[in-house]
This record gives structure tokens, sequence and C-alpha cells, in this order.
């Protein structure tokens, strides 16, 4: 009967507790949709990371990574190609040879990256036809056709089919140049290949630099989860560096540490706020019943009920609430899945982070019982103190008070 | 058999700064069965009297007894578990619980006391019964007027079947239909429930209906009479 009479404690005050319980619903809902908001955050910042710069996994010489240079190749280009043509587990693969250069247009010069790709292999791995805003991909001009990005082009003052030339030092040293025509011009989802990237076929930049060979093998796979069995059947058969984007791109690690922190940090704000609300609320509850408090004292109610008693109220509370947050958040979850939440407003920022400004945010299922409990627990947490009001009460003083 | 013994009781508020004997050298006995009240003016002492036996206030100076166990020798929940076993309570503001029904409400001390359903459904439907207020036993004490709620507040007291039952002026806010017809009721709980009644009143119909009369003045038994 103390849980019946508890469940009939919280209708003495309704419009009271339908305030507690609204309270808790949308502390709840806020934190479902917070969940969800950031973690399509860092799955849009990881996925146009790995489809559209990084890959699942490179393969460096090692010296390459202490000084970028033309001269660090892969060594064992053949055996790493066997193995990737040969694995169930690789969607795609893309060779590049890397060097740094100039790129010149008639209104000034910049320094860029340059990378000589096969182009349907490139456009496999990285997607980057796809990110043509204008132009062709490696098709319409015959003879060194470049794609540069839309922030380069701007800077260059070019466009289409304008004439750019490159500029770079060869591996003695010697400087060379060549005129290139822009084939296309991209929008890349990453801010550093947007920044400083420009696409050449391979053999016209292994013709420039008179180098054969390859800097760099980015591999994209069919399913995130085989990165690490890959990695490791590539190490098997190269002694070049095999790394996953994440051992590449620190960032990726950093923003998902970041994020579940914010979690963190919000969860405690929003469930303070719901904590302090409780107490209040019971504390208010306690006080208005402390002749009744008294009387049950008196005709032989232990403290440990009354205690039990007001922790019942508390969590019952939370129990109708919690259930109801989480289903609102996950029915406005589901809504935002499939017709994504835009954030156009904010989409040149978004874009420095390499994001696009429609959000699909998602929530993995175990955190639903994971926020149930975290509710529960500040609901008990909530009703302690005021518990502790109720039986510090001496049944004689509130006696008195009939 | 005496279900009570008080020797010489005391109770004195503020014994460091200003002294007050709210009870002074106070000695009695209460039997098994007996219907009595506790009468005297206001601020003579009843109500604290009563809280002392009922173990709710400490004694300063003597000791009270309850079937042959002191009470200062328990601790605050053996006190507990020691009222909710031996005691039954009625007060002057019927003071039931607003959100259980009339049954629930005399139910309620059985339930404390962990008994079985059924046996608390055949109790509280008996005492109901005999209160005359059985119809009403799905309503809540707001539903009911003072003289039903303050039946049901008896009907609390005697569901566990205590050794005695303290009614601190039990009839002060009823009228004067409410009140005979409650003295009636007590009175026949009295016989058929050999259930023993302790008043603290100075209602004249109490007193007239009570076969002992102990009067206090400024603390003190100055008579005690039976019937």
């Amino acid at each position: 009967m103390i849980l019946s009479l508890a469940w009939k404690n919280i209708w003495r005050s309704k419009k009271r507790s339908f305030v507690v319980i609204g309270a808790i619903i949308v502390g709840v809902w806020a934190l479902v949709f917070m969940f969800a908001f950031y973690n399509s955050f860092i799955e849009a910042f990881s996925r146009n990371g790995v489809n559209h710069d990084y890959s699942h996994i490179q393969i460096h010489n090692p010296d390459y990574l202490i000084e970028p240079g033309l001269e660090f190749r892969l060594s064992e280009v053949e055996a790493l190609e066997q193995s990737l043509n040969g694995s169930q587990s690789v969607k795609s693969w893309s060779g590049r040879q890397i060097v740094n250069g100039m790129l010149a247009s008639p209104k000034t010069s910049l320094g860029v990256q340059i990378y000589g790709v096969v182009p349907d292999a490139e456009a496999q791995t990285t997607g980057l036809e796809s990110q043509l805003l204008d132009g062709t991909y490696f098709s319409a001009i015959k003879r060194n056709p470049i794609l540069i990005s839309e922030k380069l082009a701007d800077k260059l003052k070019v466009k289409v089919r304008s004439k750019v030339v490159i500029t770079l030092q060869k591996l003695d040293r010697e400087i060379t140049a060549a005129s290139f025509r822009v084939e296309g011009i991209f929008k890349s989802k990453s801010p550093r290949i947007n920044e400083s990237a420009a696409y050449v076929r391979l053999s016209d930049l292994q013709s420039l630099t008179a180098v054969t060979g390859l800097n760099e093998m980015a591999v994209y796979l069919n399913d995130s989860e085989l990165i690490l069995p890959v990695k490791d059947s590539l190490s098997a058969v190269t002694n070049d560096l095999v790394r996953t984007y994440r051992e590449i791109a620190p960032e990726f690690d950093m923003m998902e540490q970041q994020s579940a922190m914010t979690k963190q940090i919000v969860t405690v704000i929003i469930m303070l706020a719901l904590l302090f609300g409780i107490v209040n609320t019971m504390l208010m509850a306690v006080l208005e019943r402390t002749k009744e408090i008294g009387m049950l004292r008196s005709i032989g109610m232990h403290k440990k009920s009354v205690f039990r008693m007001i922790i019942l109220e508390t969590c019952l509370m939370s129990l109708i609430a919690g259930p109801l947050g989480l289903f609102f958040g996950y029915l406005t979850n589901m809504w935002l899945e499939t017709n994504g939440m835009d954030l156009s407003a904010y989409a040149t920022a978004l874009e420095e982070y390499g994001m696009d400004a429609i959000f699909y945010p998602s929530i993995e299922n175990v955190t639903y019982p994971i926020l149930m409990m975290v509710v529960i627990f500040t609901a008990f947490l909530g009703a302690v103190y005021p518990a502790i009001k109720a039986i510090k009460l001496d049944p004689l003083e509130a006696i008195r008070k009939l | 058999m005496s279900v009570i013994e008080a020797k010489s009781v005391s109770k004195i508020y503020n014994p460091d700064t200003i002294p007050v004997h709210a009870i002074n050298d106070v000695s009695l006995t209460i039997e098994e069965g007996e219907f009595t009240a506790i009468v005297g003016p206001s601020g003579c002492g009843k109500t604290t009297l009563l809280n002392m036996i009922g173990g709710l206030d400490s004694v300063s100076e003597g000791h009270i007894s309850v079937s042959g166990v002191n009470i200062a020798d328990l601790n605050e929940a053996a006190l507990t578990d020691f009222r909710l076993k031996n005691i039954g309570f009625v007060f002057q503001s019927y003071n039931l619980i607003p959100v259980l029904t009339a049954k629930e409400n005399v139910e309620f001390v059985m339930l404390l006391q962990q008994s079985h359903q059924s046996a608390m459904d055949e109790r509280a439907d008996e005492l109901l019964t005999k209160m005359g207020i059985k119809e009403v036993s799905q309503r809540r004490p707001a539903e009911l007027s003072g003289g039903q709620q303050q039946r049901v507040a008896v009907a609390r007291a005697l569901a566990s079947k205590p050794k005695f039952i303290l009614a601190d002026e039990p009839t002060a806010n009823l009228d004067s239909h409410s009140t005979e017809s409650l003295l009636d009721i007590m009175a026949k709980m009295n016989e058929e429930e050999k259930a023993t009644f302790i008043f603290s009143t100075h209602d004249q119909r109490v007193i007239d209906k009570a076969r002992r009369i102990i009067t206090l003045e400024d603390g003190r038994i100055v008579s005690d009479e039976k019937k």
C-alpha cells in the first residue's frame, strides 16, 4: 500500500505533478534530441572526411610522413595492388603522386598540392567527379587537363577552359613547368582539399616530374567495420606505413571526444535543472503534509517507510515522464532522420568543418535505457532531501499543529 | 490487570532556562477495559500526559510502563513499533489520509503491521459496520461529515486491536448529535472489543459517559473518581 499511497499522493496536486512531469518530459526530449544532433554532427564530419578526403586507409612511405616529398614513394606498389584488387572488403582504391608546386594564372599564383590521379579510381574512391560544380571530369580536354577547387578558381580568377601553369621542382632540384587547362571546378566536402588541392592525370604529372611510382594509396572499404583486418592484411604485404583515417587525422577522435564531453556536460546541466525542480516541488509537497506525516509517524509508520513513500512518489513521476520524453524524442528523431534538419543559415560555418547544411539526427537504441536510468537516478537524488526533511519531522511537533 | 502504570511522572519544559512544570509528580494506573476521561481546564497538562503515555513525548522524571514495558527504555524505532502494536490514536481533527478511502484508512495501521489483505478486509468491514458507516467505506474523507470522519478515525485506532486507545479531545470538532453518536459507539466498542479508552476532554458529555474521571489541575491529579 506504500506504493499505492505514493501513487495517490502524486495526484493530490495535479497541477504541481503535471509541472514536474512536464519538466522531466521536456528535459528528456531535449537530451534525446541533443544526443541525436551531436551524433549526426560527428557522423557527418566522419563521413565526409572518409568519403571525400582520407578514405578508410592510406598507405605511405614512412619517410613521406616526416617530410612529404616526391622522392618518398611507395616501395611495393605491385604487391599492394594485387592485395587490394583481390580483397572482397575493398570497394575502391586510388594511387596518387603528390607534389607541392605553384599554380599560376595570368592574374596571380598560389602554392598548391598537386595530385596526380587515375581519374576513374579517384572518382570511385573520393567521389571527386560528383563534386564538380562546372566543367567536365577528365574527358573534354585531351592535353593536360586540371581540376581545381572553387576556392582556388576564385583566388586565381580563372574559370573552366582557362589556362594555368604548374611549376614544380623535380627530384634533381631542377625547376620545371607545364601549361594545363582547367577542365573542371569542384567543391569538395573536405576543407583541406578545397584550400589547396589540384587534380591532374597521374600520367601527366609523372611526365612533368619525370618520376614514376606513387606517394600515396587511398583505400575505400565496403564497410568501416573492416578497417582493422584490412589494415593488418595490407601491412603484411608491404613495409610501407598503413594507417587508418583516425591515425592520419586525429581530429576525428578529438571531435568524438569533444562531442562526448559536450553531451555529458549538457546532460549534467539539464539534470541539475531537473534536480532543483524536483527538490523544490517535493519539498513543497512534504511541507504541505507536515501534519499528515506527523500523524503517520505517530500511529506507527517507521521513518524508513516515510522515506520510501517520498522517494517512490518522485520515482513514479519520473517513470511516467521519462518514457514519454523518450517517446517524443524518438518521434522527433524519426521525423528528422527522414526529412533532415536544415541548417542552411549556418552553411558557411559548417563548410569550414567539412559538413553539409542538412543534418539527419539519429541515436543508438542503447541510449534510451541509459537516459531512462539517468532520469530515475536524478529523480531519486531530487527526492532524497525532501524525504530526509520528512523523516526528521517530530511527530509531536506535527501533532501540535493539528 | 493494569495496562498503563505511571509512577511519579513529571514533565518539565525548558529545564535549563525558565522551567515550566507541565506535569508534576503524577502517578496513575489504568486497568484493561477502562473507559477513562482525563479532564481539567485548558493548560492543566491533559494532552501532555496523553502524549507521554503514547510515547510521543519524553518523561522528565518518573517512568511510564505499558504492559510492563518502560517506554523510556525504547529507542525511536522500537518506540514507533511499540506505538504501532500497542496504541491506537484518535485525534481532535480526525487526521485521516485524504487520498485513501474510509476503508483504506481503517486498513492502514494493519497494513503497517503487515497483516494479510483478507484479514484487513474482514476487520475493516467489521469495524465499519459496527461504526455504522459501512455504506460510505469507499468514500474519501473529504466526502464524509465530521462525525463520519471521526468514526473512521476510531475504527482505524481499533483496527489492529491495540492495548489501549488515546483520544485527545475527540469530540471537540463535532456537533452534539455527532458527539452523542460517537460516544455511544466508543462505549459499545469498549464493551464489545474490550478496548481500553483514555480521553482527554473538557466536554461534559464525554465526562458523563466516562466510568473513571481523572481531574488534573496545574499538572497534578486533584481527583480520581470511578463511577
